[in-house]
């Protein structure tokens, strides 16, 4: 189907690519792989035409292909799903699907806004979305929606090729079910798919072939029999890597002490909700994506007020009203719109990781220096291994793994006390994946209370002290840390 | 990496290219103003350098300068406010009636003046905080109504003042101390305290400077009040030079600060890249324009339209259309 001869791409002086070469045949499922910042995302985009490469070139179905654009490529046959945010803000479902296409609609100089609106309709039923309304302000739906929006986008022209970059991880249940399902149709259709992923079951369950990069050169290609998840990992790391990736302890014990509390709070979906998180507690949230836990985690840090009830800290007494109470208490807080909410990308990794630290780094005179920004920061970027030129790279050049982690390392230089993880893991690869784990681990032995709202049940399972399920703004079930506790239990909770 | 020789030529070759384009995008304000300077030196055979001309040019500089010190906060979080010219005609026009019509010291009338911008800059920024009007509205109200005072104040005749009894403050070192002072402390609050790292995080993402516990409404208005203390300094050294009020007193001081902000490659919407330094550039490459066009021969009234053209031409250039959503389009 498509044959990558000697593609190579820097930006500045980070190249990104070096010639590299692949394969992906007919009806083949082809997965990519590779540690944060390896190149994936930049060699899905040049093939989906939203970047040019320095050098190289493609044969598509034989042919020369170099796209300029991607909805050229996209008429080429070659489509993708993108790994950051990609619909547009204020307009309609429908016309987010045909951005780009509207032409194709327009007679005399008007756009047919009922057939739009019909195709689109017809588009998200038949990937299984056809609740998702096409007339409906994109604004309204949540970021799962918006997702399943792009699959739908990617699917207007009906794509030979289908680029799906590390999508599943913004995605719940629902999604990716969905996913899969339109995945497994386009290989019986005898169509292509290049998926890139950092869940390596995942990987393993759908892939035929898996490609591996690293620093952007091609290590190594899989075929179905030889693929497995340690020889993933060490292909993608370099090196061995052992011991275990959760927990190792069922210890699910933390002190009697409460240091959170929400008492009845009400607020979007969330009704009467109560909540009590201890010192030295990892307490895992879960549920669908529109259950209310999203809202859950800003109610607590403060970002919105509650219609009825309160938030409080209860060592001081101090009710959390808004972030800067919240963080002059030493609380914490990952949103899990990373692009919209948690990072400046315009601003270099040094302002994002310090912005929460001012406090500490105050001196006589309000003085901050640049020495101890460069400290703090620099620390962060060995702990969590930032893949960056140095501290003063703006973000926007990251990889979309490496931006998550600097929204990690902003509160993990603060030394808070009570963390709220909103998807903190996603789009982090395996090694670092472990290490934050690792280090989650180490902050509730120091004592710190975490909240984890995840969309990956077997980092719940793997993680909590204990789980609280949430289905349409209650409490569904409340799960204590145990071996047995399985997927399928959960999953019959919260659907 | 596979460390081969050919590979370590190309990353050498990459990175010189990116050093390259470091300094580049450093020096370009930079030679702007030195090319500006030594273009009118030449051009007006060396009239730019006489001594009557280098004073003027101090204090024209003067007072620029001063202000673009206190709007670059303003500037950084992506805020603007079209009143500080009219709102330093007000406080020239308090300050000329304390010391024509009373007996109060004339510390009073600097105080009064001064507090007239603070107030009005701080009601500005405090109005469309709270109300969350777009500043842009609510600084163009303040514009009419300062506007409105002013030609009232001076219905009956425009106001002079002795200007042998203020003389001391036209002296050039008392101007460059105040400067020097201006600039150290902008300078400082603005690249080593909170306060501008929170003003520049909030030009970056409102939202992101919200949720790490930056109290958005106060940073923003202390950004105006500090910008109303400048121009407070600036309006009263202007009513001193020019010894007296009339209708056209600190007009045009907005626009002039708008294209120092351009002129000195200080981005428009604030955020990260923001420099003080590119302000005050700025500052004196759109001082050393108007006084070299004047002088040129080009007819005063015509030197703000060629300002304006000038500042349409930057703004076009290097205005960054990025944060739009095209660029939801690739990924990173
Ligand atoms: N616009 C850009 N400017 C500068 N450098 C960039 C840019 N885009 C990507 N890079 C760099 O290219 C390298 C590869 O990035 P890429 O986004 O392809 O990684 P990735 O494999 O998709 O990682 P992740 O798993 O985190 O998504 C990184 O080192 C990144 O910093
Ligand atoms: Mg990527």
């Amino acid at each position: 189907m498509l044959t990558v001869k000697k593609i190579s791409k820097a930006f500045g002086p980070t190249r990104a690519l070096i010639d590299v070469d692949m394969e992906i045949r007919r009806g083949e499922i082809r997965g990519l792989i590779g540690e944060n910042g390896s190149g994936k995302s930049t060699l899905a985009s040049i093939i989906a035409g939203a970047q040019f490469a320095d050098s190289g070139s493609f044969e598509l179905k034989g042919k020369p292909y170099a796209p300029r654009n991607m909805v050229g490529a996209q008429n080429h046959g070659v489509s993708m799903i993108i790994q950051e945010m990609g619909t547009i803000p204020g307009i309609t479902v429908a016309a987010n699907i045909f951005t780009g296409r509207l032409e194709e609609f327009t007679r005399f100089g008007f756009i047919n806004m009922k057939a739009i609106n019909r195709r689109a309709a017809e588009l998200l039923q038949e990937i299984g979305a056809g609740d998702i309304h096409p007339e409906t302000l994109i604004n309204r739906l949540n970021f799962e929606e918006r997702k399943i929006v792009e699959i739908a986008r990617a699917m207007v022209a009906n794509p030979d090729l289908l680029i799906v970059d590390e999508t599943t991880t913004a995605l719940a249940q629902r999604g990716r079910e969905l996913l899969y399902r339109l995945i497994r149709r386009l290989h019986e259709e005898n169509k292509s798919v290049l998926f890139i992923s950092h869940d390596l079951h995942e990987l393993m369950s759908i892939c035929d072939t898996i490609t591996v990069l690293r620093d952007g050169i091609v290590i190594d290609t899989l075929e179905k029999e030889e693929i497995s998840v340690d020889r993933m990992r060490s292909l993608m790391v370099g090196r061995e890597l052992s011991g275990s990736y959760f927990r190792s302890d069922y210890d699910g014990s933390y002190s009697d002490e409460v240091v959170l509390e929400a008492k009845r709070v009400t607020s979007g979906i969330l009704e009467e909700f109560n909540l009590e998180l201890h010192k030295g507690e990892i307490l895992g949230v879960g549920g669908l994506s529109d259950c209310g836990m999203h809202e859950l985690g800003r109610v607590l840090f403060g970002i919105d007020k509650p219609i009825t009830g309160s938030v409080t800290l209860k060592k001081n007494n101090v009710q959390v009203k808004d972030p800067h109470v919240a963080t002059k208490n030493n609380m914490a807080y990952v949103s899990k719109e990373r692009d919209r909410e948690a990072i400046i990308l315009n601003a270099s990794i040094k302002e994002n990781v310090v912005l929460p630290s001012h406090r500490q780094l105050r001196k006589v005179l309000g003085l901050i220096t640049r020495r101890s920004e460069t400290n703090l920061t620099n620390k962060q970027i060995e702990t969590l291994r930032i893949k960056c030129r140095n501290g003063k790279q703006i973000c926007n050049e990251l990889s979309g793994g490496n931006k998550q982690k600097v929204v990690f390392a902003k509160w993990l230089g603060k030394e808070s006390d009570i963390l709220i993880l909103d998807c903190p893991t996603r789009g982090i690869d395996v090694g670092v994946k472990a290490a934050m784990y690792k280090l989650m681990t180490e902050l509730k032995a120091q004592g710190k209370s975490i909240v984890m709202i995840s969309e990956e049940l077997p980092e719940l399972i793997g993680m909590s002290d204990r789980i609280l399920l949430l289905k349409n703004g209650r409490l569904q079930a409340e799960l204590r840390r145990s071996p047995d506790i399985s997927e399928k239990q959960i999953i019959q909770y919260i659907i | 990496m596979r460390a081969t020789a050919e590979t370590i030529d190309i990353q050498e070759i990459l990175n010189r290219k990116a050093r390259r384009k470091d300094l580049l995008r450093n020096i370009i304000p930079f030679s702007g103003l030195v090319f500006i300077f030594v273009f009118f030196t030449v051009v007006t055979q060396g009239k730019m350098l006489s001594s009557s001309n280098l004073t003027n040019l101090i204090s024209q500089c003067f007072s620029v300068t001063i202000v673009a010190a206190g709007a670059s906060f303003v500037y950084a979080h992506g805020g603007m406010d079209f009143s500080i010219g009219p709102s330093c005609g007000v406080a020239q026009l308090v300050a000329a009636l304390i010391i024509t019509r009373s007996d109060l010291p004339i510390w009073l009338a600097i105080a009064a003046c001064i507090l007239v911008t603070v107030v009005t800059s701080t009601m500005v920024g405090a109005t469309s905080a709270y109300l969350r009007v777009p500043v842009f509205v609510v600084s163009l109200c303040m514009r009419a109504i300062c506007s409105g005072i002013l030609t009232v104040g001076i219905a009956e005749s425009d106001i002079a003042i002795d200007y042998a009894r203020f003389s001391g403050f036209n002296s050039e070192v008392l101007k460059a101390v105040v400067l020097l002072v201006v600039i150290g402390v902008s300078y400082y609050l603005f690249e080593y305290t909170s306060l501008g790292k929170y003003e520049k995080a909030m030009g970056g993402n409102v939202v992101t400077a919200f949720q790490a516990g930056v109290v958005v409404k106060r940073t923003q208005i202390a950004a105006y009040t500090l910008m109303g203390l400048c121009v407070g300094i600036a309006g009263f050294f202007q009513l001193t030079r020019t010894a007296g009020v009339t209708g056209g007193s600190g007009s045009g001081l907005e626009f002039d600060i708008m294209v120092a902000i351009v002129l000195g490659g200080f981005p428009m919407m604030g955020g990260s890249a923001a420099r003080l330094r590119s302000v005050i550039i700025g500052a004196l490459t759109i001082t050393i324009l108007s006084n070299g066009l004047v002088l040129w021969g080009l007819d005063y009234l015509l030197v703000n339209g060629v300002k304006g053209l000038l500042f349409l031409i930057i703004v076009a250039i290097t205005y960054d259309r990025t944060n739009q959503n095209q660029m939801n389009f690739t990924s990173a």
